[in-house]
């Protein structure tokens, strides 16, 4: 993100704020660490504008995102529809904790797009990983949280 | 009788949340629209006495959408749902004439608190 924050910084701001919203929205507590099963993975995606201009995808076993989606909605089973609905309204708000906090750092007034859901790995277009947080639930899904920055400003630096 | 809410969100899950949440109080989850366009279309056949709104939705966003329903509806009382809490639009929404904010994700509490403060608000 083009932010007055180091990658540090961000990175430790993202840490908190995925463990926090995973922890109250899912019931579910993270580990940092771990790796993906990779089995069967979907992908959230969001773009984020208003002043930044980078990207958040978080990909993720399935079945942690069918605990987390059977724990927020209490539901035995949730239909892909409602797996669906769950992933893009808890990436709706872990984005929205995350532009509360940069505007709080920066007094830039993010935004971002609507939530996209992919089956499988996601990378945008034109885009290339900044950094990458991974954790693990206590059945040892994995889950990554994954910064992109335009392809353009890959030697770029955050300030 | 119990006061009608207008539900305007992109999520399903958030409309069963809250009709979950308002059963056996003083409100009900009366109308659920999926994004801005479909509540400004429909506010006027509804005629809510509170409405909540989310503010990241495809096509025309939540605060888009609340000020053409206050363009056309001075008298509605709207309120705005969302994760993007922070001063910048908690005072957009103030200025387009919304009446309320409330954070998410939001506990039954706070949602009744607020729709309370609205809905008795002269």
């Amino acid at each position: 993100m083009d932010t007055a924050m180091t990658q540090e910084e961000l990175k430790e701001m993202l840490d908190g704020i995925v463990r926090e919203v995973t922890e109250q929205t899912a019931g579910v507590t993270l580990f940092p660490g771990g790796e993906l099963r990779g089995e069967r993975l979907y992908t959230v995606y969001i773009t984020f504008n208003r002043g930044f201009h980078t990207s958040l995808t978080l990909c993720s076993d399935e079945a942690l995102l069918i605990r987390m989606a059977r724990n927020a909605l209490e539901l035995k089973e949730p239909t892909s529809q409602e797996l669906e609905d769950f992933c893009k309204e808890y990436f709706n708000i872990l984005c929205g904790k995350i532009a509360a906090v940069l505007f709080r750092n920066t007094r830039i007034p993010a935004r971002f797009s609507v939530p996209r859901l992919y089956e499988g790995r996601y990378m945008p277009e034109d885009h290339c990983t900044q950094f990458i947080l991974t954790y693990a639930d206590e059945y040892r899904d994995g889950v990554q949280l994954i910064h992109h920055v335009p392809r353009n400003r890959e030697e770029g630096t955050l300030s | 009788m119990a006061k009608r809410v207008m539900v305007v969100d992109d999520s399903r899950m958030i409309f069963l949340q809250m009709k979950n949440m308002l059963e056996g109080t003083d409100y009900e989850a009366a109308a659920y629209c999926r994004d801005g366009e479909e509540a400004v279309a429909q506010y006027a056949q509804v005629a809510p006495d509170l409405v909540t709104m989310d503010i990241i939705m495809p096509g025309m966003d939540g605060l888009e959408a609340a000020q053409a329903i206050l363009e056309e509806h001075p008298e509605a009382k709207i309120i705005m749902v969302s994760s993007l809490a922070y001063d910048d639009t908690f005072e957009e929404a103030k200025a387009i004439g919304a009446k309320g904010f409330i954070d998410k994700p939001f506990k039954k509490e706070r949602l009744l608190e607020v729709l309370r403060e609205v809905s008795e608000e002269v």
